[in-house]
């Protein structure tokens, strides 16, 4: 290498380095110097990782998880009033059904087709549309070992390290033994991965894996997904309803979960859906933005499920560990908090500081590397935004796609289209140019306790998806999302048809509301809160819902203008 | 990239590159209501900057779900666009309207109900027979956001060809907008979807993942979960 020297030594100047200084100090280099990349984990995570900061930190005083520590964002949300009274439910129209699915991504949708097809009458309601989820954005991949020499007791292995050992040991067992089969049916409902010129799977690796085990279809692995799976979801017996978000749970006289109030977003009527069994499939809490984060969630991601499973009684899990993907855009703003995949590093992508320097195993698990970029920032090696340039509270550091490129010319386009588009819209050319990241808000590592087939600690009450907890400890694997949607999905969509309740629901109320009103009351909590959220705070949904036209019969059309 | 694609970021490219946007705000009109908004918005951003709710029709935020669909007609041109709402920056005079999302296709298909790969032409013009109708109207193409050739895609599946045709939608959102741009009601996207599943489901036999089924299947593979954490780390460290 006869680059120009590099300043590895450097201190960082007093203040911040500017986006320009630092994109020409990048510019004017052809090599990059790693700075000790053996650093203290524990350390690092301690000092840097968002979850360690106690004063985000509250403990329950309600509910189920009484004691537990959880996130205030979350512990609000948990703790707050029903969006509804037993008064809302007299005019309210009923509908029964065998299986009631809640949520439209690749998990409910999984679940919905296992169960329309082993003979279950399923409606299938979704808040937005069907296929608005976390889902369709998943570019990465899928983890399942099938490479030669690779095992599932490597999987599960790594799975379980990478969670700081606090994965459920038999749910991760059961995630990486159905990893192929999982492939196997995904192909079977039409879904394209990136193969071989001979036909085999294509692999990669992921931080923390031992193995290159996430297999993808370029970095739109999720879209893929999603949009077969609506398809079939499309063409089989579902009954699909959109613009329907649960608003509470249903329950029996013996506390069963007996189906789900939901809220029409065209006409914000309210609906009644009996059901023997229900299956939660909401996803993640990402757009509450816990600690003022950006986020790569979708829109609606607003831990529905996570408070009608709590105010039903369902335990909790991990309410204190969050997901931040190290590399979200922190540049352009409008696109602030959307994803680059860990593809582009699995494939060798170095991350580079405002000095020009590595400094982190850019495949260390995402919490480890995301706390590392934090550090760098927080200790004035970042690369900052200030105001004079309209970029006020900017701050990141770079991905090394150009390097990338120049190591292996073409691969960008064939195997990060998306990237390259996203580039494109932010005027950047990534082939040539650096993009700005900074870690977003990306994953609820907890949730609901669940069984090996998705059930909760309710009877008649499954949750599937981002939505459950257990799975992924403290930490999850890039890829092990995607198969723990299906994976789990498919299980809990056969299990709770074959296991339902064959006898009927003798009583179906809300009295479990009562209970928690009386608790929350008890506690000195405030009311005026309510929940679950539905939309985050800036799209103003409260102004639609509580307008004037509510209940009456005349169309009001949701009110969006 | 296609040439085509390329152009459509042209208005964006003309702005300085790579400077930092100016901080200044842009006058549009959003639905109908006038707004100003930063310029480095987005116009579903803009629109609950300004304090209007905006729920439906909004989705991933990130270009991939299709659903903020929107026209927009740009101050210094005549020509009408389809975008989607959470891609397009706001711009001084712009005038954008959220299209309401299309019904569902009414074609209807199982890939299981496809008994062979040889049936799959036969059964593709009985499911969609109104693709061979194409009269190259361009609507469709014109139509898409993602700037698909998406009227070239509908002739390759036509003629058979499904993963030609498959490849050509590789960047598809499913926002149906071309099926709103198709007066002969062809579903283009389902088509292409159609021909991106079929040859998944026909064509995907990929060795190594079917070795690994066997060695599952048989019982050869298996997990213990107890001696976990002394594997694990020889694991990585044979690895690094």
């Amino acid at each position: 290498m006869s680059g120009k020297k590099v300043m590895s030594g450097k201190k960082a100047m007093s203040g911040s380095i500017s986006y320009q200084q630092a994109l020409d100090a990048y510019l004017n280099k052809t090599d990059f110097a790693a700075t000790d990349l053996n650093i203290d984990e524990t350390t690092l995570l301690d000092k840097f990782h968002p979850d360690h900061r106690q004063e985000t930190i509250t403990t329950l005083q309600v509910g189920p998880n009484k004691g537990d520590r959880c996130h205030k964002q979350v512990a609000k949300v948990l703790q707050a009033d029903s969006r509804i009274d037993a008064a809302d439910l007299a005019g309210a129209r009923i509908k029964e059904t065998d299986i009631l699915v809640i949520g439209g991504g690749g998990a409910g949708c999984a679940a919905a087709l296992m169960a329309a097809e082993s003979g279950a009458k399923v409606i299938l309601a979704t808040k937005l549309r069907l296929g608005d989820s976390n889902t369709v954005m998943a570019e990465g991949g899928i983890q399942a070992s099938i490479e030669k020499g690779d095992t599932p007791q490597s999987h599960y292995n790594d799975t379980y390290k990478a969670g700081h050992e606090k994965g459920v040991k038999d749910l991760i067992k059961q995630l990486v033994m159905d990893g192929p089969e999982t492939i196997r049916w995904l192909i079977q409902q039409g879904m394209q991965f990136d193969l071989n010129e001979f036909g085999d799977l294509l692999t990669r690796k992921a931080g923390g894996t031992s193995a290159n085990r996430v297999v993808y279809f370029r970095d739109y692995t999720g879209l893929e997904m999603m949009r077969v799976l609506r398809e079939a979801v499309g063409n089989s017996s579902v009954d699909v309803w959109d613009y329907s978000p649960a608003v509470e749970l249903l329950c029996n006289e013996s506390g069963h979960c007996a189906g789900a109030i939901l809220s029409s977003l065209q006409d914000c009527s309210y609906v009644q859906i009996k059901a023997r069994t229900v299956i939660i499939a909401t996803g993640g809490i990402g757009r509450v933005h816990l600690n003022q984060f950006p986020t790569s969630n979708h829109f609606g991601a607003t831990g529905d499920g996570l408070v009608l499973a709590y105010r039903l009684g369902a335990r909790l899990r991990d309410l204190d560990s969050f997901q931040y993907h190290p590399t979200g855009v922190a540049y352009p703003q409008h696109l602030s908090g959307t994803l680059i995949t860990e593809g582009v590093r699995s494939a060798g992508a170095y991350m580079i500081n405002a000095l020009g320097e590595r400094f982190v195993d850019e495949l260390k698990p995402r919490d480890i590397v995301a706390a590392a970029i934090i550090r760098e920032c927080k200790e004035g090696r970042g690369v900052v935004g200030n105001s004079s340039d309209g970029n006020d509270g900017m701050q990141g550091v770079w991905l090394d796609t150009p390097g990338l490129e120049a190591r292996n010319p073409g691969l960008l386009q064939k195997r990060f289209p998306k990237l390259v588009q996203l580039g494109l819209k932010s005027d950047i050319d990534i082939t040539k140019i650096p993009m700005l990241v900074y870690p977003t808000l990306h994953y609820q590592n907890g949730g609901v306790v669940i069984d090996e087939n998705g059930l909760s600690d309710i009877p008649g009450l499954y949750c599937v998806g981002e939505v459950s907890g257990g799975i992924h400890g403290r930490n999850r694997l890039m890829g092990n999302a995607l198969l723990d949607i299906i994976c789990f999905g498919r299980r809990a969509g056969l299990h709770a048809f074959k296991n339902r309740q064959t006898r009927g629901h003798k009583k179906i109320s809300i009295d479990h509301i009562s209970n928690l009103r009386r608790e929350l009351m008890q506690n000195e909590m405030p009311m005026e809160n309510k929940s679950p959220l539905l939309f985050p705070e800036y799209a103003r949904y409260d102004t639609i819902i509580n307008c004037e036209k509510r209940g009456s019969s005349s169309h009001c059309g949701g009110c969006d203008i | 990239m296609s040439c085509d694609q390329k152009n459509i970021h042209t208005h964006v490219l003309e702005k300085k590159p790579y400077n930092a946007q100016s901080k200044s705000s842009v006058t549009l009109t959003i639905n109908a209501k006038t707004i100003t908004a930063p310029a480095n918005l987005s116009v579903i951003q803009a629109l609950w900057h300004a304090g209007y709710p905006r729920v439906k029709g909004v989705g991933c935020l990130d270009g991939v779900c299709g659903s903020c669909r929107v026209m927009v007609r740009r101050a210094d041109k005549s020509e009408l666009k389809m975008e989607l709402g959470c891609q397009l920056l706001v711009e001084e005079g712009m005038d954008v309207f959220f299209s309401v999302f299309e019904t569902p296709s009414g074609h209807s298909y199982k890939l299981s109900e496809i008994d062979t790969s040889w049936d799959v032409q036969a059964e593709f013009h009985r499911i969609f027979p109104e693709a061979e109708k194409c009269r190259h109207c361009n609507g469709c193409n014109k139509a898409c956001p993602k700037d698909i050739d998406v009227e070239g895609g509908i002739d390759l599946a036509v003629k058979g060809r499904f993963r030609e045709a498959g490849e050509k939608f590789v960047e598809c959102v499913m926002c149906n907008l071309c099926m709103t741009g198709c007066p002969e009601y062809i579903d283009p996207n389902h088509v292409g979807l159609f021909a991106r599943r079929v040859t998944g489901y026909f064509h995907t036999r990929p060795s190594n993942l079917i070795n690994q089924l066997e060695a599952i299947r048989t019982g050869e593979l298996s997990v213990i979960t107890q001696t976990v954490d002394t594997q694990s780390d020889k694991k990585v460290e044979g690895q690094s």
